[in-house]
Formats: structure tokens, C-alpha cells, sequence
């Protein structure tokens, strides 16, 4: 080695040394996702696959092979896509009207979205089963307005679950489609009608597709946390409406089956990352950036 | 109608169009006149209306009152998407989901034009512009210089009757800034554009365009050829907005033939005008037609140099004399035997000094 050698070496070690800086500013997240995260789901894992006799594969062959179950991971999946749907229904537009409202209004659109998430899922799941009992809320409204002669059954329907699921998960598909909308620049509409593109057809092709990222972001979270609803299915259906997530507490509390509830475990976290990764992959097919 | 007859070669004409945001007057009864072809100037400080007034051809806003006829159409209430104008915007607003190629031919696949038709109009509008062999890139990996042109073939592929330009070129640097006035103005006449400009550049302004319309307080102050509102300014604001100048502030002592003699701080200045005696009048000339004289025809004043500012060829020198300014243009040689605080005499033709009324004192 000689002297002029030296910074030739030196010169390709500092990247090496900025990705160890980089290591270890990331270290401490990185040390509790692996001790919180990581760890549990590895032995999710290795539970889900634990026989008698050495690994097997009987629980998944149950799940995935007894109607009764595959019953069951359909309603999760109904539960999430009705959720989904309709929450993209409903928020698309909202988080126009949002993005387009000023001052006090805006601060109180804002406030709507927000406070909902301060409140304890099992509270907002629990004044859904009051307003839609028998004689809640909504059924002495109707009954006193003379539209009904009886109260409707509503609590513990289909209709409430999915009712109560799109209210407590809305935010979650307003808030990312917002984000975008309110950084739409209002000049490309513009820009569209000068083009000669009528206000509909410019809101397809360019406002559209633009607002694809936070429609992806929504549908992935609302999708998520729905299939994956536990409170919201047991509160306002119960056991007519068997998910899998209220499967997997059942196997877990009631039956004593911990690889059975290991294994529906899987395949819920199948799901929901399937979805999302489907969803990015499908908006990155679609054209956006 | 009381109104005079449209000029018959008018392509664009806007007729006493106002508009009003609240309590603030935007535009206030603004005639305009365009020629097929013609490459016209808006040219004002910000808030002067020459914004409102692009907007209004476009219809991306309506006027209060008045109307927007183009090539012989009343499109006053007609939407924009319905006006076949193009419009380049500041920041030029280009689709950022969609390839060069895509934004270009945006004008043409919304009016459902053929396949073929749009790509031959897409290759050549690139081709105007230089920009062919980007055409299939994302417009996030343009330069500005890039995105501006690829902004100007979207405006050109539809073939617009009129190009509207609102302060399109004020975003990029000042070398790229004059390359692409060069550029476009080669352009728009190879294909024969009507367009406006919308600028706040005096110098973007009397390089592009046929004809400039001054404009302030939401009215046009002047419009004429850049040369005549260089060399002949109808308004104090046009003297002042356009180019440097030299203004000296006095009283009118006599009129005769069109010449006023006007008693000012550094004595008498004659200049051209009509005022009656006692006129508060504003004296005023360009700094090129100040030069230094011993004794002269004309108007001459005595004062120091207070500054000499290089230019290059050229020199501008600041003088004092009377507690007023004067500004001299003078050739690099000439200004640099100047000193600071030396004395000197400049003389200016009386053709080239000109009155106008001294503005209200509330300013």
C-alpha cells in the first residue's frame, strides 16, 4: 500500500459508514417491531402448524376445506368488501366537500371526522346496538312519525353490522382520498376545459386518476381493519354472522384449540396483506404515481 | 347601436368588459381588438386586470358586463371546454398522470378524433417545439424549460382560434426566459397564432409582440406597437411602467403650435404637449436623448453626476441638478471620464420631451 492509495480506500468506506449511521437511528423501532412484531408473528407461525407429531398442516386442510369455514372466512371477507364499498361511496365525495370547505364550516367537517376516532371502538359499536334496538332510537323515531306500525327488527341484521362497520371505519377512507384531493392543483381542471373537455369528462381523466394514490391508501385500511373487525361482528350480529376473527377468539377462549386459532390467524393476516398489495399493484397498474 | 362598427379583420374582440370582485373593480369597461395572427401583450403591474382579462377570453371566468366575440362568434356565456382557445398557464398545469405524449394529445382524444389523426398531431406539434424524442417520458422528469413547451404543443395540438399565455414564461430563469421568447415568437408565426400574452415584463413585452396594451387599475392605458409606447407614451403610468425615463414636475407658462414652455426647479424646459398656462405639468424624456452639450439647442440643464451605474456598452448616469433627477444613457467611453460629483451639462431635443398632467397630489 502507498501513501496515495489511502483516500482510494477511504473514499468508497463512507457510504458503509452512513448505512451504519442509518442502522443505527433505525435500530431502536427496528428492536420493538422485532420484539412486538416479528417475534409473535413467528411463532403465529410456528403454533398454526404444531401437531402431535411433529408439523402438520391438518388446521389449514380444516379451514380451508370445511364449508362451514370457508363459510366463515367468506363472511370476513363480505364484511370488509360491503365496508369497503360503501365507505368509497360515501367518502369520495366527502373528501371533496372537505377539501372545498372553508373557514368555520371546514373546521367543523373536520371536527366530525376527528372526534369519532377519540371514541373507543366498543363505545361506537355499543351506541349502535342502542339506537338500533327494538326500542332504540330509530325505531321510536319511525313508530312516532307513523312510517312504522312495529318496530323493524334491526339489531343483530346484517343491515346493522354493515351500518355500524361503514360508520366506525368512514375516517379511515376520507382522510387519505382528502389528503390528495386538497393538493389537487384547481388550474389542471382548468387547463382540461380550455382543452375542450366538459366538466365530467375532465373529472374522469384528470381528477380521477389523480386521486387514485389516496382511494389505494383507503381501500387498503378500511379493507384491513374490517375483515379484521372483531368488536363491531360480536357486538351489533353476534353469532349468527361467525368471522374469523371472532372464530380465532372462540378457538382461543372457549374451544382450547390454540393451532386451530393459530392457523385462521394466518390466514386473516393473508388476507388483509394480500389486499393491500393487490390494491398498490392494481393503482400502479392503473397509471398512477 | 351607438357602438362603432367591428373592424371586419377583428379575430378576437372584447367589448366593454368589466368585472367586479366585491367592492374591487377588476376591469372597468375594457374595448379590445385583436387581428388574426396578431401577437398582443398585456402588460401591467399585478392587480392591473390584464389576468382577469386573459381569463375572460378563456371563460374561466364571466364578465359583469360586456362581450367576448371570437372569430365573429358571441361566446360571452359560452364555457370554456366549448371555445376552442389555448391556454398556457403559469405554472403550466400539466397532467401529471400522463406522458408527454398524453398531455399533448389530452385536446385531441377529448374531441374523440381518430387514432391516427391524434398521433400525426402529436408528432407534429412535438416537432414544433423541439420535444419528439421525449415523447414518451413522465412529465415529472422535464426540466421547466421541457414542461413550458410541452405546454405549448397541448395549447397548439387543438388548433385554437386564439393562444392565451398567462405569464408563461415568468418561471423560468432569465437566459432560458429569452431563448423561449425567441423560440415561441418563431413559432406562433410559422403557424400564424392570434395570441395574448399576459406579462408583468416589460422586456418580454416589447420583444414578443406586435402590439402591447398597458394596462391599469383595470382599464388599458395604451395600446399601440412597442415601439410607440417606448418612444411615445400616452400616460405618465405607461412612461413610467415601460423603461426608464427622466420626469421633472412644473408649471405651464405659455402653449403655442402644440409646444409648451414649462417653468421647472432647473429652469425653463420646453416640450410637447397642449395645457393652458398654469397647467401643473410632469416634464419628461428618455435617457438615451440626453447627451452632454457645451452650449445647445433645445433643453439643457446644468447639475453633478451622482452616480454612474455600468451597463456593459453602455452607461447609465444618475445626475442631480435642482433637487431633481436625470437620467443619461451614454456610451461606455463617454461615461467613464465621469467622476462622481463632477459637473456637467445635458441637452435633449424638445421633439423627444414630452407633458403630461401632473397626477393628483393625494398620491
Amino acid at each position: 500500500m502507498t501513501d496515495t492509495a489511502l483516500p482510494l480506500v477511504k473514499a468508497p468506506a463512507a457510504p458503509g459508514r452512513e448505512r451504519w449511521l442509518a442502522v443505527a437511528l433505525a435500530a431502536p423501532a427496528l428492536l420493538i417491531l422485532l420484539a412486538l412484531f416479528a417475534l409473535p408473528l413467528a411463532k403465529l407461525l410456528a403454533a398454526s402448524v404444531a401437531g402431535p407429531d411433529g408439523p402438520t398442516l391438518a388446521e389449514y386442510a380444516k379451514l380451508l376445506g370445511t364449508p362451514y369455514y370457508l363459510g366463515v372466512i367468506w363472511n370476513s371477507v363480505r364484511l370488509a368488501l360491503l365496508t369497503t364499498g360503501i365507505a368509497l361511496v360515501i367518502g369520495y365525495p366527502a373528501a371533496f366537500a372537505l377539501a372545498r370547505a372553508r373557514g368555520a364550516v371546514r373546521s367543523a367537517l373536520l371536527a366530525c371526522l376527528f372526534l369519532p376516532l377519540a371514541a373507543s371502538v366498543i363505545v361506537k359499536a355499543f351506541a349502535w346496538t342502542i339506537l338500533l334496538r327494538s326500542d332504540g332510537l330509530v325505531n321510536e323515531t319511525l313508530l312516532a312519525l307513523g312510517l312504522i306500525d312495529a318496530p323493524i327488527r334491526m339489531i343483530f341484521t346484517e343491515t346493522a353490522l354493515i351500518v355500524g362497520s361503514v360508520n366506525i371505519f368512514l375516517p379511515f377512507m376520507i382522510l387519505p382520498i382528502y389528503t390528495v384531493v386538497a393538493q389537487l392543483d384547481p388550474r389542471l381542471m382548468e387547463a382540461a376545459a380550455t382543452l375542450g373537455a366538459a366538466p365530467a369528462e375532465a373529472f374522469v381523466r384528470v381528477v380521477v386518476p389523480l386521486t387514485v394514490p389516496g382511494v389505494v391508501a383507503g381501500v387498503a385500511l378500511v379493507f384491513s381493519l374490517a375483515v379484521s373487525a372483531y368488536v363491531v361482528p360480536t357486538l351489533l350480529i353476534g353469532e349468527r354472522y361467525p368471522t374469523l376473527s371472532t372464530t380465532i377468539a372462540k378457538a382461543y377462549l372457549l374451544a382450547r384449540q390454540p393451532t386451530f386459532g393459530a392457523a385462521a390467524g394466518v390466514v386473516l393476516l393473508v388476507i388483509a396483506v394480500a389486499t393491500v398489495a393487490l390494491s398498490t399493484r392494481l393503482a400502479r397498474l392503473g397509471g398512477a404515481r | 347601436m351607438s357602438q362603432e362598427p367591428i373592424d371586419a379583420a377583428s379575430h378576437l374582440v372584447v367589448r366593454q368588459a368589466s368585472k367586479r370582485y366585491g367592492a374591487t373593480t377588476v376591469l372597468d369597461r375594457v374595448d379590445l381588438a385583436i387581428r388574426r395572427g396578431e401577437l398582443v401583450t398585456l402588460l401591467g403591474p399585478s392587480g392591473c386586470g390584464k389576468t382577469t382579462l386573459l381569463r375572460l377570453i378563456a371563460g374561466l371566468a364571466l364578465p359583469d358586463a360586456g362581450t367576448v366575440a371570437i372569430a365573429g362568434r358571441d361566446v360571452t356565456r359560452v364555457p370554456p371546454h366549448r371555445r376552442n382557445v389555448g391556454v398556457v398557464f403559469q405554472n403550466y398545469a400539466l397532467f401529471p398522470h400522463l406522458s408527454v405524449a398524453g398531455n399533448v394529445a389530452f385536446g385531441l382524444t377529448v374531441r374523440r378524433r381518430p387514432k391516427a389523426d391524434i398521433a400525426r398531431a402529436v408528432d407534429k406539434a412535438l416537432a414544433l417545439v423541439h420535444l419528439d424524442h421525449l415523447a414518451a417520458r413522465p412529465i415529472s422528469a422535464l426540466s421547466g424549460g421541457q414542461q413550458q413547451r410541452v405546454a405549448l404543443a397541448r395549447a397548439l395540438a387543438v388548433e385554437p382560434d386564439v393562444l392565451l399565455f398567462d405569464e408563461a414564461l415568468s418561471a423560468l430563469d432569465r437566459k432560458l426566459r429569452e431563448e423561449m421568447q425567441g423560440e415561441m415568437r418563431r413559432i406562433l408565426r410559422d403557424i400564424n397564432a392570434t395570441a395574448i400574452f399576459v406579462t408583468h415584463d416589460q422586456d418580454e413585452a416589447l420583444t414578443m409582440s406586435d402590439r402591447v396594451a398597458v394596462m391599469n387599475g383595470g382599464r388599458i392605458e395604451q395600446l399601440a406597437e412597442p415601439r410607440l409606447i417606448y418612444q411615445r407614451p400616452a400616460s405618465l403610468f405607461t412612461l413610467n411602467f415601460v423603461g426608464l425615463s427622466t420626469r421633472i414636475s412644473g408649471t405651464v407658462v405659455a402653449c403655442d403650435g402644440g409646444i409648451v414652455q414649462v417653468d421647472t426647479k432647473v429652469g425653463r424646459l420646453a416640450a410637447t404637449g397642449r395645457f393652458l398656462a398654469g397647467s401643473q405639468v410632469v416634464v419628461a424624456t428618455r435617457p438615451e436623448h440626453l447627451r452632454p452639450a457645451a452650449g445647445a439647442t433645445g433643453n439643457a440643464v446644468s447639475g453633478r453626476v451622482r452616480a454612474v451605474v455600468f451597463q456593459g456598452s453602455r452607461s447609465l448616469v444618475e445626475v442631480g441638478a435642482g433637487g431633481e433627477t436625470l437620467l443619461a444613457e451614454l456610451p461606455g467611453q463617454e461615461a467613464a471620464l465621469l467622476a462622481p460629483d463632477a459637473e456637467i451639462r445635458l441637452a435633449w431635443p424638445v421633439s423627444e420631451t414630452f407633458a403630461f398632467p401632473a397626477p393628483e397630489m393625494a398620491a
